[in-house]
């Protein structure tokens, strides 16, 4: 039963993938993003990327030193 | 072969929809359509089956439209007619005070993040896809969504920092006047000039030195005609989801941490008319409401509104009011009230009436002129007519030609020069206006109006006038 819940979401999925990326035709971008902009773009998106990393590691180390108090306890 | 526009089915296209092929908006029999094209048809199914459409209009943050059958205004390459809910006003970012500005700065930021979750993302942030409907920001642009890829970054980034932040910034940190650079500019501010004109101290902004300052850096080392080169750059233009939701959060934080109080004060304090005295200003108020319940007006100018006292008279009646001053202060104070007090009618905006906004963009008619948005049925001209005459030497006859072009009724103040206010505007200059008289007054007004209702003001040596334009 299990695996054909899985098969039926690996179906759904790829449909859905099928519809976004096949179906869906491109609109037309009608603005120049500007390649300084990209530059830019690329940047800071590396930063909030490290910057979100770096948060969920931060929690886990304070759910970890949390969670060994509590065992202490 | 080409048709003329104005011939097709009492059809006129919107001067301002031209750019994005996705569709445009037209006028038929003075009602607003939008013609979605062939080659936006998948996005537009993909916007309203995905459920996004439903949630932004549920939330008020998306104009509401129905699909309407009905002939196209061009067949070719047309696929869906819709009807948008009609905005009573169009206004602009360089007519808007600083919150409003930053309203919907915020507006089209939300509206980015929720897009994300459902699979799609704006592909334009211009500051024109946003106006104010019922007391609050609303975009109007239906098709500004196109389905989100991985990988891509946001192509309306740079538009975003053009359109929003950067006048946010400079008003923010330097001058709440700057906005008047969106009027040179429509494509908005360019961020070499922005970062120039910034303080230094706002290097040490995180949010304004990327945004901006090293945004604008960025775009002089690869401007046209410098292809990138390095291939470590390539790269960088493969932005993760994390990424491109990262960035929209970091524009949203740097927006909403920009600040401005109006006049270095408390809002709330900051206004006050002195000139009167409470009870002259009472009677006032009341002659004003008794005149419009006269007339009934459907739309009302308030020009000179101040921070809108009287404007919410009309507004207060369920009329919709534009509440113009040339004080951003004024202004920004108007706006949090109503705001605050979610007042669905008024609408405060900054204007200059001696030099009023004039027809910009392309063919100087993409973006309307003050004087292309009226006729409106009232305007108010309450203690303006001594700055029109006395600080900027318009001369009765130009005033009365120019309120004629503009209303079918007019409530004016007469303010004599006995009036502490003109005595203050008189004490430093010379007084070379010896028409300056109510006798005078009356004969020019009375060639282009007729002057159905005079009232005292008592406790004051004012006088309130209801005209009515010839005609008519």
């Amino acid at each position: 039963m299990k695996r054909i819940l899985c098969r039926r979401g690996f179906i759904g999925l790829g449909a859905a993938l099928f519809f976004v990326f096949v179906v869906i035709q491109p609109a037309y971008a009608y603005l120049d993003p500007g390649s300084g902009s990209l530059i830019v773009q690329g940047i800071i998106a590396g930063i909030a990327t490290i910057g979100v990393v770096a948060k969920i590691y931060w929690h886990r180390l304070l759910k970890l030193l949390n969670l060994n108090k509590k065992d202490e306890e | 072969m080409i048709r003329n526009a104005n011939e097709i089915k009492n059809c006129k296209i919107s001067t301002a929809s031209f750019r994005d092929p996705s569709g445009f908006v037209f006028y038929r029999d003075g009602i607003l359509y939008r013609q979605i094209n062939d080659c936006y048809c998948d996005q537009y199914k993909f916007f309203m089956d995905s459920g996004l459409y439903g949630v932004l209009v549920d939330q008020g943050m998306l104009i509401p439209h129905e699909e309407v059958d009905g002939p196209a205004y061009d067949d070719r390459g047309a696929w869906r007619i819709i009807r948008p809910e009609a905005v009573s006003f169009v206004s602009y970012p360089y007519e808007w005070c600083f919150s409003q500005l930053k309203d919907a700065a915020l507006l089209t930021l939300d509206i980015q993040l929720i897009a994300i979750e459902y699979g799609m993302c704006l592909k334009d942030a211009s500051a024109y896809n946003v106006q104010f409907h019922r007391g609050r920001p609303v975009m109007i642009d239906t098709l500004s969504f196109e389905t989100y890829t991985e990988g891509e970054p946001w192509v309306a980034y740079r538009q975003f920092c053009q359109h929003f932040l950067a006048p946010l910034a400079l008003m923010s940190k330097k001058d709440v006047r700057l906005n008047k650079l969106l009027l040179a500019y429509v494509e908005g501010i360019p961020l070499d000039l922005t970062s120039m004109l910034l303080p230094r101290t706002t290097w040490c902004k995180a949010g304004l030195f990327m945004h901006l300052h090293i945004h604008a850096k960025s775009q002089k080392k690869y401007s046209a005609g410098m292809p990138i080169k390095n291939e470590k750059a390539k790269k960088a233009r493969y932005i993760s989801k994390l990424g491109y939701t990262g960035i929209v959060q970091s524009l949203r934080n740097t927006v909403k941490k920009l600040e401005w109080q109006p006049g270095g004060t408390e809002w709330g304090e900051y206004y006050k008319d002195t000139n009167y005295s409470e009870s002259a200003f009472e009677k006032k108020q009341a002659i004003v409401r008794q005149l419009l319940e006269q007339i009934h007006p459907g739309t009302v100018w308030d020009v000179g509104g101040n921070t809108g006292v009287f404007s919410r008279i009309s507004s207060d009646m369920g009329i919709p009011t534009v509440s113009y001053d040339i004080d951003p202060s004024a202004v920004e104070i108007n706006y949090r009230k109503a705001r605050q007090q979610q007042e669905n009618y008024l609408l405060p905006l900054c204007l200059d009436l001696t030099n009023p906004t004039p027809g910009l963009g392309w063919n100087s008619d993409e973006r309307d002129s003050f004087l292309h948005r009226g006729p409106v049925d009232c305007i108010m001209a309450l203690a303006l007519i001594h700055h029109l005459s006395i600080s900027n030497n318009v001369p009765f006859e130009k005033s009365a030609a120019f309120f004629y072009n503009l209303c079918q009724y007019l409530i004016i103040e007469f303010v004599p020069k006995t009036d502490s206010q003109v005595r203050r505007l008189l004490a430093s200059r010379v007084d070379i206006f010896q028409d300056y008289d109510r006798f005078t007054f009356e004969t020019v007004f009375s060639r282009f109006f007729t002057i159905i209702n005079v009232k005292a003001i008592q406790h004051s040596e004012r006088t309130l006038y209801l005209m009515q334009k010839h005609g008519k």
